[in-house]
């Protein structure tokens, strides 16, 4: 049984100690000084040996103790981990050497005893080496990535190397990179899937004059001053102080981590490095799908977008990939309206927003089912506004400028024409944005979809009264022109049920929606509060209001499961305990991400929802440890049968 | 197998294109230092002769990894002229009133009979028998192959055997540190049997103990050193010398140093090794004379406090003192140490430069 295993992920895992104690050991610090109280500094554990050595440790091994509180310490599998050896040649020497090196160490490491608690040491060069596969199989699950100083010169190969090594990996085996390695690198580095770091910068540093902050390093003649008790401390204590600022950096990337926002500050810390700027970009350019599988696609955070590597966002690329894939517009619609986004989210609960709605109505309600609205925002291209209240488009946050780049204006069209191609042919476009960028993405799309495009807002900001009235009159016109008779009046669909049915069909996959909220329902509940929906009387399911999201009764989940792509393909019949684990998993769907619902199923029967802790990806690798929280099992009436 | 084909076939081609450089001809050197008998501080004459030089890294082997010697020997030895220099130098520079220790060295083998003819041997032990009474102990230099029961044969019979120690450069007691770093080509188990031959002879043994080899970690080889002197001490050698890296040019490790691949290593960790095996073997004599010492290519530590801490290695192996070692002065660069004996030790000696 692996020691760590995956909390939640976020890009890549994060990692808890072995389940019984849940305690969180990753991202952290490890420290060389076993003087040191670590608890003075929070480190995830420390080496047990001096440096330098004393003859009497000839006779003892190399190890490294994790440290839990004391009253969990009797729980864990191991409390401490062993380095036994290492490859002989580094990763410089010729290349016959070291591989027969590093194939000769795999096959020692293979035969000691307690892999569980081994350390295994992997020159990167190694990182897709066929002898790795079998040290995979086993328990191990302490991984220490050397050599890679050689590659902080090189954002091709290091962010290559990153995601392979941690597609590779089951997100139960920890990476440490061990050596002197600024705080300022913490979050990308754990972004990238590194676990440990270890606190020889400090004590390489603090003698020799340098002192550390959040972000850089400063001589001590010419620093920032700093008000901490270690620098008030006379004379100052800038070991002291230096160990806090890197413990204080894995402290806040672990709580970025705990509110599912570390992407924000990756982005805040990868402008002090060039290298670091240029692999997180190459990262969303060229690996969006190795992090799109992986990252949450439910969450209630702020989602800030400040750089222009925004735009490239997982959870951004994630949101424009499912409105894609996903949505699926009412067939009755006619016409379709662009608008502009608005600071308030979400969208209709905004002054500008509301001003619209209310046109609209002006212009008759009657023509509101045939109506449909898209809002062109960046960086999220389109949202439509049956989507606008959930993660992404709910919490996202822009500096306005109004300016739009070539590369918005292209990823924006790019979208906004396969979306108007979703719509029935022949379906009327009216533009009731406003500025040169929104203006350049109509054109785009007008010309290369040849639409009937009516601009209503041309001449003036899309509130002023002119343009709502505008709006309105230009859309009685169009509808007036229109023979709406042939319409089924009967599926004529409430804003609300458009917002379900649609977010269903984004959440669980296309056709869903349909299938759940077609026959009347009946709501209890109003917003802000969560909201549940019953069909026949019988609670099928609950709207989350906080996230925008659902949650499926089992009898419910079982009516989509042909649409589902959250299953998980689980081996036994019934389910007890409360959680999934890795060997009751048969296979889980690729479509997977954490904290998603999904469906818990064996030989066709939903047997509960669940809610997934790591990715359908990461869940398919792994050999133990829980995958998922069971959230409602399907409780079966007497001597009724599934 | 003695030694690992690929890793010496790499040695083989950095000491073919040295090997052009080597001088033609080169006189006998001589020089008089500080040295410290089994009894206390005395004086040593050192020699070096203009032999051939050494077998082992003459051969197809390529020789030691971290050795350069070899191209300072000449090609071509003229004995008569290397005797007579010898006969004038010793007479210059020995006070029979004063007690010595001769150091006879060729940077390789002096029992190797390519190097240095059985006849030329016996003459200069002959130069030598005039001063017998001044001189205390005569150090001969030699792989363990060359030690062989004629040799011995033939030193006693030329001199008082009591007297002689033959130095052997061990470097290590661990055969895959002698095989995969240094390119020895012998193993402890040569080393053990030419002891106890030596022993038998009632002559006496000196260990050379290598500190840091290449691909080996500053820590390791820390405790590779402890672990040689065990075992030493456990064969009965009562004098080991822990000979700190010193980057000899046309070597193998001077390529890896220029391409910044390889640190010398730390003053500190000789002061904290002589510390260690002092007070764990008190009766043993410890010799650490950092070549180099203090300088980039030898053991070095961060320039301001190098002086001091030779001059103390120095005066501790002079006076086997082990409060010398005690109370030094500090320096900013003690932690900086400790830091890089840990991260070096975990990047499996990856040398870890990061520009923070």
């Amino acid at each position: 049984m692996r020691f760590f295993q995956p909390l939640s992920a976020f890009g890549f895992s994060r990692l808890l100690a072995e389940t019984r104690t849940s305690h969180i050991l990753a991202p952290g610090l490890l420290s060389f000084n076993s003087g040191n109280k670590p608890s003075n500094f929070g480190f995830s554990g420390f080496f047990d040996s001096s440096f330098p050595p004393r003859f009497s440790d000839l006779d003892s091994s190399f190890q490294l103790r994790w440290s839990f509180p004391p009253h969990l310490s009797e729980r864990v599998l191991s409390s401490s981990f062993t380095l036994s050896s290492q490859p002989f040649y580094p990763s410089f020497v010729s290349s016959t050497l070291s591989e027969s090196s590093f194939s000769e160490y795999v096959t020692s490491f293979l035969s000691l005893p307690d892999l569980h608690s081994q350390i295994f040491t992997l020159p990167y060069t190694f990182f897709d080496s066929p002898l790795l596969e079998d040290v995979l199989s086993t328990d191990c699950s302490f991984f220490v990535l050397t050599g890679l100083s050689s590659l902080f010169n090189n954002q091709r190969k290091l962010s290559e190397l990153f995601v392979s090594l941690r597609s590779r990996l089951s997100p139960d085996i920890a990476l440490y990179v061990p050596g002197p390695i600024a705080p300022a690198y913490y979050s990308f580095l754990v972004y990238s899937g590194i676990d440990f770091f270890d606190d020889s910068l400090a004590y390489y540093l603090s003698e020799r004059g340098f002192f550390l902050t959040s972000d850089s390093v400063y001589p001590l003649s010419n620093h920032p001053e700093c008000y901490c008790s270690f620098c008030r401390s006379s004379p100052p204590d800038i070991l002291g102080h230096n160990l806090q600022v890197m413990a204080n950096k894995l402290s806040q990337i672990r709580f970025f981590l705990e509110s599912d926002n570390l992407r924000t500050l990756v982005e805040r810390d990868v402008h002090s490095s060039p290298l670091l700027s240029s692999t997180l970009n190459y990262f969303d350019r060229n690996y969006s799908s190795t992090f799109l599988s992986r990252f949450p696609a439910q969450q209630s955070t702020s989602l800030v977008c400040t750089s222009s590597s925004s735009l490239n966002r997982p959870e951004v690329e994630l949101f424009r990939h499912r409105v894609r894939e996903r949505f699926n517009p009412s067939p009755q619609t006619r016409v379709v309206i662009l608008f502009p986004c608005s600071a308030r989210k979400p969208y209709s609960l905004s002054r500008s927003h509301s001003l619209f709605i209310q046109s609209l109505r002006q212009a008759g309600k009657s023509f509101l089912p045939f109506l449909s609205e898209l809002i062109i925002t960046s960086p999220l291209s389109v949202v439509p506004r049956e989507l606008e209240s959930l993660y992404p488009p709910r919490f996202y946050d822009i500096p306005v400028s109004g300016f739009w780049s070539e590369e918005e204006i292209a990823v924006t069209s790019s979208l906004l024409i396969d979306v108007l191609s979703k719509f029935p042919e022949n379906i009327i476009l009216i533009n009731h944005t406003y500025g040169q960028g929104y203006s350049d993405i109509v054109e785009r799309v007008s010309n290369s979809l040849n639409l009937t495009v009516y601009h209503t807002s041309i001449s003036d900001r899309p509130t002023s009264s002119s343009s709502l009235s505008n709006l309105s009159s230009t859309l009685r016109e169009v509808f007036s022109s229109l023979d709406l008779t042939d319409s089924n009046s009967s599926h004529n669909l409430s804003p609300f049920l458009r917002k379900l049915i649609a977010t269903a069909d984004y959440q669980y996959g296309p056709g869903s929606g349909n299938i759940l909220f077609s026959s009347p329902i009946r709501t209890r509940g109003k917003y802000p509060r969560d909201i549940q929906i019953f069909r026949e009387k019988k609670l099928i399911a609950t709207y989350l209001s906080r996230t925008g999201f659902l949650s499926l009764q089992p009898a419910a989940a079982q009516e989509i499961l042909d649409y589902s792509l959250v299953n998980l393909d689980f081996a036994a019949e019934t389910i007890t305990g409360s959680s999934i684990y890795a060997p009751g998993c048969n296979h889980a769907s690729e479509f997977i991400l954490p904290s998603d619902e999904i469906f818990i199923v064996n030989s066709g029967c939903v047997l509960a929802t669940a809610r997934a802790l790591i990715a359908g990806v990461d869940m398919n690798k792994m050999s133990s440890g829980s995958l998922a929280i069971v959230k409602k099992k399907l409780k079966l009436k007497k001597g009724e049968t599934k | 197998m003695k030694i690992n084909p690929s890793f010496s076939s790499i040695i083989h081609s950095y000491r073919q294109s040295a090997l052009s450089k080597r001088s033609t001809s080169r006189r006998l050197v001589a020089w008089v230092e500080d040295h410290r008998l089994r009894t206390g501080p005395a004086k040593a004459i050192v020699f070096i002769l203009p032999t051939r030089g050494c077998s082992w890294a003459l051969s197809r082997s390529g020789g030691c990894s971290i050795c350069g010697y070899l191209y300072d020997n000449p090609q071509k030895p003229d004995f008569s002229e290397m005797l007579s220099d010898f006969s004038s130098k010793l007479s210059s520079l020995i006070d029979p009133s004063l007690s010595y220790s001769i150091k006879l060295f060729t940077s390789g083998s002096i029992l190797d009979s390519l190097e240095v003819p059985n006849h030329v041997l016996i003459s200069i032990l002959h130069e030598l028998q005039p001063y017998s009474s001044s001189i205390k102990e005569l150090v001969l230099e030699s792989r363990p192959s060359y030690v062989t029961e004629k040799k011995l044969t033939l030193l006693r019979d030329h001199f008082d055997i009591s007297k002689v120690e033959i130095a052997i450069g061990l470097e290590s007691a661990n055969n895959a540190i002698l095989r995969d770093s240094i390119n020895k080509g012998f193993f402890w188990e040569d080393f053990e049997r030419a002891t106890k031959r030596v022993f038998s002879f009632g002559a006496k043994i000196k260990a050379y103990l290598l500190f840091k080899p290449p691909f080996v970690s500053e820590f390791d080889s820390m405790l590779d050193v402890f672990n040689s002197v065990r075992q030493v001490v456990s064969l009965g050698v009562d004098t080991v010398s822990i000979n700190a890296i010193n980057i000899q040019r046309d070597t193998y490790l001077s390529s890896l140093f220029d391409k910044n691949l390889y640190r010398p290593p730390y003053l500190w960790s000789l002061v904290h090794i002589c510390r260690e095996l002092s007070t764990l073997y008190p009766n043993l004599r410890i010799i650490c004379d950092p070549v180099a010492g203090g300088k980039k290519r030898g053991a070095h530590n961060c320039g301001s406090c190098d002086s001091t801490i030779v001059q103390a290695l120095k005066d501790f192996t002079l006076s086997q003192d082990p409060n010398i070692l005690q109370d030094l002065p500090s320096c900013s660069c003690k932690l900086e140490w400790k830091s890089y004996l840990f991260h070096s030790k975990l990047n499996n000696n990856d040398f870890f430069s990061l520009s923070f």
